[in-house]
């Protein structure tokens, strides 16, 4: 229902006078519109969400030591650990993509050539739910400790092991768990902090991309010189706030 | 049973069909008032905006209904179809003069002045004759209407006659002799029917209008009305009569395009205005001397840390649309260079803008009603703190900054 609000369209003053007025705080209306709504900025919904969302805290801990691997910490960037990608492939399969709702999920479900692509009825939640489970179950069996607790020479042996099918795992394909956990660690570390992975946008800086910026118009003409610019994410960056220093170029080479 | 259709009973059926669009009230209203006072009378109720107070969305033309919330309780306009039992219909023309220029409604209870009837009592003797015959010659609609939902005190409505004695000096518009026929004529339109002092003055205390502050801007409905006197800093300096044209006839101009209350004035009244009567408008905002007496206070400078994140987030978050010098593109973008809203005492618009978004209007002559992303959730209070503040000191704007606190009230308030 369409109302207008009448702050200073002068009502309401009335009987009780100048005195009560003043307390009045905020006047209230809604004006509803069909096709835009004010406050619609379409964030990601789990954005802001706190805490584990889908993982286990064990689930979450072999995670951990599995992309602590797959990116391990270098002179070029921290670990996929440290970067965040636990806390995104978490959100991650708290959502949509969990239960792969763009997706056409009603079967049937046969093999087929590696050129459909993939054709396994499990979700990618259930992928997770499985694999972590079995991965951990077939460590205790022939490593007698669960995978987060082995050092690091024999977990790269194990996902090298997931990766080319020598292992064979309950439930799921070893193939297919390690391929999901891969690419979404990927995602974890080259997508926008938002989303609880690339924290500090360390993947960004290792690479020079400047981060979610519109265009470049008032660089045009200096075409060939490094922008160096610090790198910003949909919500910011250090660069937003009002102490930041800009990086002192490097000294240039004559 | 079949029904045969002769040329005849077609035709027959056809006038009788053109002929029952006015209702038999309406028939009567033509023979008791002519066609020409009844278009008159058309004409003033586009300029009094009356559809958009009186008309609510979904509701029949002029039945009433739209809800005006306030804090002690909604007050809700009237049914002013010529319905006998639940609209206007039983009202004299002197009665419903009596609503117009004197806040006194039928059965001589005192009106909310939410229906602007101290601007109405500008209007002449003959304009409410004119709008008094269109009215009555309009469809009748049944709804029933309950006044107000007011709480105690404020339900009282003899209160109203303490207010009238503050604030209310019925007065007709008086024509300056020294001025030009179209000088007097927009004069009339603004302070009379086109009510526009109702949201672009100054409030006195009781929420009269004060005549100090008389169209220097004031904040109504979360948003700034800004200063429409030619004073060349605070108001309408920069826009050539052209612009005001442009603005009030499509709602978009070089530099702006309307958006808040603006834009039911300018979608029910001023886009249907006739060329003249724009013009005349035009000439007498220009004319209005606006000093607000607030001496100007001087542009931070930029080395100022919060113009300085400012000035980074602007690039980073507004530049894409508003460009690096503030001047947005024609018609798509408005120009924060310059701009009334942005440079008002309350940052009240811009920070409305940031934080809710805002779709601007949309008219036949320009059809696209651009809206601007709400960016609440991706800037945090400090930033938006900082970017306002910018905004506010850049491309020749000079405004106070504008602390955190402010946007954290601002974001409680608007937040649905
Ligand atoms: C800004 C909003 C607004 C505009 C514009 C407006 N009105 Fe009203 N009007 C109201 C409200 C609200 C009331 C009810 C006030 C009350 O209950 O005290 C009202 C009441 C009235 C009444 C009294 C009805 C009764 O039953 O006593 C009449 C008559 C009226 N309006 C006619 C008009 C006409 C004609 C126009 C256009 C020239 C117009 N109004 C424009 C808001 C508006
Ligand atoms: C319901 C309240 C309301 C009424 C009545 C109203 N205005 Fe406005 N007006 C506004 C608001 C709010 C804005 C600011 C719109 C924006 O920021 O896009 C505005 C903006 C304007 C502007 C542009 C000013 C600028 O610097 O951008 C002009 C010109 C204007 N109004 C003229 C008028 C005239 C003439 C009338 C009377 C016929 C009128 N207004 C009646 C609320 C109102
Ligand atoms: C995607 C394009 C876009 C971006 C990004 C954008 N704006 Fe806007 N802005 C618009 C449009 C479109 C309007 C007109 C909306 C209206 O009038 O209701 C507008 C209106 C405004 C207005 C009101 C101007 C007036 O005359 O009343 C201000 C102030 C403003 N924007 C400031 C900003 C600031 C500050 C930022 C960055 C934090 C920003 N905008 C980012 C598109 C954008």
């Amino acid at each position: 229902m369409k109302s207008r609000r009448m702050t200073r369209r002068g009502l309401l003053t009335t009987a009780a006078g100048a005195a009560l007025l003043l307390g009045f705080g905020k006047v209230s209306a809604q004006e509803s519109r069909p096709v835009w709504m004010p406050f619609d900025g379409f964030p990601p919904a789990d954005s802001m969400a706190e805490g584990l969302q889908f993982l286990t805290p064990d689930e979450a801990r072999t995670v951990g030591a599995i992309v602590e691997r797959l990116i391990p910490a270098d002179a070029l960037s921290p670990s996929g650990k440290d970067a965040g990608c636990v806390d995104f492939i978490d959100r991650q399969l708290s959502g949509p993509y969990g239960v792969f709702s763009g997706q056409y999920r009603e079967g049937p479900f046969q093999d087929g050539t590696p050129m459909q692509g993939d054709q396994s009825p499990l979700d990618a939640r259930q992928r997770y739910r499985l694999g972590l489970a079995a991965l951990d179950g077939w460590c205790r069996a022939n490593a007698q400790a669960a995978f987060a607790d082995l050092p690091e020479d024999r977990r790269d042996a194990i996902l090298a092991d997931l990766e080319t099918g020598k292992i064979t795992l309950d439930g799921i394909p070893a193939e297919l768990f390690f391929e999901q956990v891969l690419a979404n660690t990927m995602e974890g570390f080259f997508a926008d902090p938002i989303h609880g992975g690339n924290k500090d946008m360390v993947s960004w800086r290792m690479l020079g991309f400047p981060g979610a910026r519109y265009d470049y118009l008032d660089s045009l003409d200096i075409a060939g010189t490094p922008l160096r610019l610090d790198p910003i994410g949909l919500k910011g960056g250090p660069s937003w706030s009002a102490d930041w220093v800009p990086p002192s170029a490097p000294a240039r080479k004559g | 049973m079949t029904h045969a259709f002769s040329p005849i009973s077609v035709a027959a059926g056809f006038a009788a069909l053109i002929l029952s669009v006015p209702t038999a009230s309406a028939q009567q209203t033509y023979e008791r008032f002519g066609f020409a006072q009844t278009e008159r009378g058309r004409y003033i109720a586009i300029l009094g905006d009356c559809a958009a107070c009186h008309t609510a969305p979904g509701g029949a033309p002029l039945a009433g209904g739209l809800r005006f919330e306030t804090p002690v309780g909604a007050i809700i306009s009237s049914n002013i179809t010529p319905d006998r039992e639940n609209g206007i219909g039983k009202m004299t023309l002197k009665e419903f003069d009596a609503a117009m220029r004197e806040g006194i409604g039928q059965g001589g209870k005192r009106l909310y002045p939410a229906m602007p009837y101290p601007a109405f009592s500008n209007m002449t003797d003959e304009d409410i004759a004119d709008l008094y015959a269109w009215i009555m010659a309009q469809q009748p609609a049944p709804a029933q209407i309950n006044s107000n939902e007011l709480k105690f005190p404020f339900d009282i409505r003899t209160g109203m006659i303490a207010w009238n004695m503050i604030n209310f000096k019925p007065d007709a518009f008086k024509p300056d002799p020294a001025q030009s026929a179209e000088w007097n004529r927009g004069g009339y339109i603004v302070e009379g029917p086109g009510h526009c002092g109702a949201c672009h003055s100054g409030k006195t205390i009781t929420m009269g209008d004060k005549s100090s502050e008389h169209l220097t801007g004031a904040i109504i409905e979360n948003w700034v009305a800004p200063n429409i006197t030619g004073d060349a800093e605070a108001g309408l300096g920069a826009w050539e009569e052209q612009d005001i044209i442009a603005y009030l006839k499509t709602g978009a101009n070089r530099f702006d395009i309307a958006s808040g209350g603006m834009m039911d004035v300018i979608r029910h009244s001023s886009r249907m205005w006739t060329d003249g009567d724009l013009k005349a408008v035009a000439v007498y905002l220009k004319s209005q001397p606006g000093r607000s007496g607030k001496p100007l206070a001087a542009a931070l400078p930029e080395t100022d840390m919060r113009m300085q994140a400012g000035a980074r987030i602007y690039k980073d978050r507004c530049s894409a649309c508003h460009f690096d010098n503030g001047e947005g593109y024609p018609g798509l973008f408005p120009s924060l260079a310059g701009a009334g809203s942005v440079n008002a005492e309350e940052p009240t618009s811009v920070l409305h803008v940031v934080l809710a978004g805002s779709r601007a209007v949309a008219t036949p002559a320009a059809p696209t009603g651009p809206a601007m992303p709400s960016l609440g959730w991706a800037l945090s209070d400090n930033d938006i703190a900082n970017v306002v503040t910018y905004v506010r000191n850049a491309f020749g704007n000079t405004a106070a900054p504008v602390s955190t606190e402010q946007v954290a009230t601002a974001r409680a308030a608007l937040q649905p």
